[in-house]
Parts: C-alpha cells; sequence; structure tokens
C-alpha cells in the first residue's frame, strides 16, 4: 500500500509535460464534437469517477487531506510553482505559475480559450462529492483554486472570475 | 486540475467515457483528431517529411522521456523501422494502478499512429500482448518485405521475452495495418 496522497503513483516522480498538449487537443476535440455541455459533463464525470479515491481520502482526512493531495500532486507536474496554504475552514492553492500553460506555450501549442475552466468544473465535483466546495479565480496561467468546508460559506461560483487562456 | 503525471490513467478513462458518449466511431475519431493531428502533430510533421528518419527522432525523444528507465529498443534497419516494447511506461502505469475501464487501451497506439502511417506512405506489422509489452515493423506501403521472424532483426525482440506468451497475456496481431481495427486476435497457446 503506498503512503502517496495520490491514488495512482508512477516509477518515476513526475509526468512528461508534453501530454499537457494531449489534454488540451481533448478539450478542442470534446468542445467541438459534444459542445461546451457535453465537455463540462465529461469533467464531472472524471471528477466523480477517476477521482473517486481521492475524493473518498478528502473525505475521510478533510482539509489536511486535501492539502496533502494538492502539495503531492503539484510536486509531480513539471514546471509547476505553487503554495499550498491551510486556513481553519479552507485550503488556498497558489499557482503561481500553472505548468500546464507554461509547457503549452513553449511548445508554441493553440490553448483552447476555456481551458482554466477545467479546474474548475472537475474540481468541483471532486470538492461536492468530498463534501466540501470548491473555488477558482484567475487563470491564463495564475491562479487561485479554493476548496472549503460547508461552513466557509463561499459564495456561488462566477465564471467572469476564470480567466481565458491564451497561447 | 487535470495533471500529466498520471494522464495515462485519465486517458485511458476517456477512451471509456467517450465510447458510452457516441460510441466506437467517436473513439476512433478521438484518436485520429484529437492526437494524431493535435496532440503529435509535431510527430506527423517529422515523420510526413523525414520518413525513417523522422520515426527514429520522434521516437527516440518520445519513448526515452516516457520511460527514462529504457524499457525498449529501436532497431532501425534498411526498409523497416523497428522497435519494441519489453516494459510499457503507458500500459505498466495501468497495471500497476489496476486501471482496465477500457477493453483495449493498447489499439490507441495504432489509432493515432495507423492514420499518421498512412498518410506517410508507410504500413505497420505489430503485435501487442496486452501486458506492456509489444513489437512494431514500420515499412514503406509498397515494400514487399514480410514482417521478421522472431530475433531476426533485434537481439532485445519482445516475442523472445519470457512472458511473451506468459499468464494473462493473449496477442492481438496487425499486418500491413494502419487502422486501428484491422486486427487479429491470435488463439491462446
Amino acid at each position: 500500500m503506498s503512503d502517496s496522497p495520490l491514488p495512482y503513483t508512477d516509477t518515476k516522480p513526475q509526468g512528461s509535460a508534453d501530454f499537457y498538449f494531449a489534454v488540451n487537443a481533448t478539450f478542442r476535440f470534446l468542445l467541438r464534437r459534444v459542445g461546451p455541455d457535453g465537455w463540462r459533463r465529461y469533467l464531472a464525470d472524471m471528477g466523480r469517477g477517476y477521482f473517486a479515491p481521492v475524493n473518498r481520502q478528502w473525505e475521510q482526512g478533510g482539509l489536511p487531506a486535501i492539502a496533502r493531495y494538492w502539495r503531492a500532486f503539484f510536486a509531480a507536474e513539471p514546471g509547476s510553482n505553487v503554495e499550498v496554504v491551510e486556513h481553519s475552514d479552507r485550503v488556498e492553492v497558489h499557482v503561481r505559475e500553472c505548468p500546464a500553460i507554461k509547457h503549452l506555450r513553449a511548445g508554441k501549442r493553440e490553448i483552447v480559450g476555456a481551458y482554466c475552466q477545467h479546474c474548475y468544473y472537475s474540481g468541483q465535483a471532486r470538492a461536492e462529492a468530498a463534501g466540501f466546495t470548491m473555488r477558482l479565480s484567475g487563470g491564463n496561467g495564475s491562479c487561485r483554486h479554493t476548496f472549503a468546508s460547508p461552513a466557509a460559506a463561499l459564495a456561488p461560483q462566477n465564471l467572469q472570475d476564470i480567466a481565458e487562456a491564451r497561447s | 486540475m487535470i495533471g500529466c503525471y498520471d494522464f495515462c490513467g485519465h486517458y485511458e478513462w476517456t477512451f471509456d467515457w467517450l465510447e458510452r458518449e457516441g460510441g466506437h466511431p467517436l473513439v476512433r475519431a478521438y484518436w485520429d483528431e484529437a492526437i494524431h493531428r493535435d496532440s503529435q502533430i509535431h510527430a506527423r510533421e517529422l515523420i510526413l517529411r523525414d520518413g525513417f528518419a523522422g520515426m527514429a527522432k520522434y521516437w527516440g525523444h518520445t519513448l526515452t522521456e516516457e520511460s527514462p528507465e529504457l524499457g525498449f529498443t529501436i532497431t532501425p534497419a534498411p526498409e523497416v523501422f523497428r522497435f519494441d516494447m519489453q516494459h510499457c511506461p503507458s500500459k505498466g502505469f495501468l497495471m500497476r494502478n489496476g486501471l482496465d475501464q477500457y477493453r483495449d487501451y493498447c489499439d490507441h497506439c495504432v489509432g493515432w499512429i495507423g492514420p499518421l502511417l498512412r498518410d506517410a506512405g508507410f504500413v505497420v506489422d505489430h503485435e501487442h500482448n496486452h501486458c506492456g509489452q509489444c513489437w512494431w515493423e514500420l515499412r514503406k506501403a509498397d515494400s514487399p518485405a514480410a514482417p521478421s521472424a522472431p530475433g531476426a532483426l533485434s537481439r532485445t525482440d519482445a516475442r523472445l521475452l519470457h512472458n511473451w506468451e506468459g499468464p494473462g497475456a493473449h496477442i492481438d496481431r496487425y499486418s500491413r495495418a494502419t487502422d486501428p481495427d484491422d486486427k487479429t486476435a491470435l488463439p491462446g497457446k
């Protein structure tokens, strides 16, 4: 049994950044083929399904488990510059440099404009499954994710707070 | 955030989601449109432009980055580009983590590489055993050559591995193919 907060682990410490090309291309394909509603459903389904083991960890371990997960997650993403800050009612993930946006730009890829929204739609589905709420502000290379307990009573997500990603 | 560290996990999960959403045609379209013509456009450009040399450059970089422990070998030879996966990093990740949503993850490779080879004027002979081992021989579409016998081109031929047909293995074969559905399941031993 692994001690890692990550549900799925590899033999190498970090992933291959070129896979961000595939994530970006997957979003473009889904937006074209199944539309924005279908893409959001895909992200929410993934959040509840593929990430179910993480959601259970969060449900059982609460905010400290959420903080541990995001520290481990970004340590495995090459090029990240992230700080995870724990408060009594929330965990804030301060993404100073998003590894995906950084690599897509370095690779001169056309970034899907709605790219940054994926963190909200998948993150909120995961948080909700674990009994929390998630909000996102910023984007296009730097942003803040907030995972909060219901007591924090966060305002509803304003999609205008999520920046369009640009190449 | 959806990351790159466990990419193979959500990539495989995505195949199953697409199949439930739009059936097999949507999965095939995904491999061709999203992977071949978008994500891996650099591979397409290299191989269309440089043929065998482009293959060596692309797979030399990609496999080294994905599999730094070198669970693969590349064997360039006249008129054929061969590579063997003794320990596929991608399938290996899925197996170690118990991820098995889609009926045949390994099909995604011919799913995107096949259409690329077709456009570049090549065909592929290939077998995978669903246990993280496979071999590939890429030739010009007009080459009359047959696939090599085990060990004839490479001392590290995946077919020579002791577990090539071991427990859990079942082999799918592609012969002069460029289409992910153009495969034959070999009878088990």
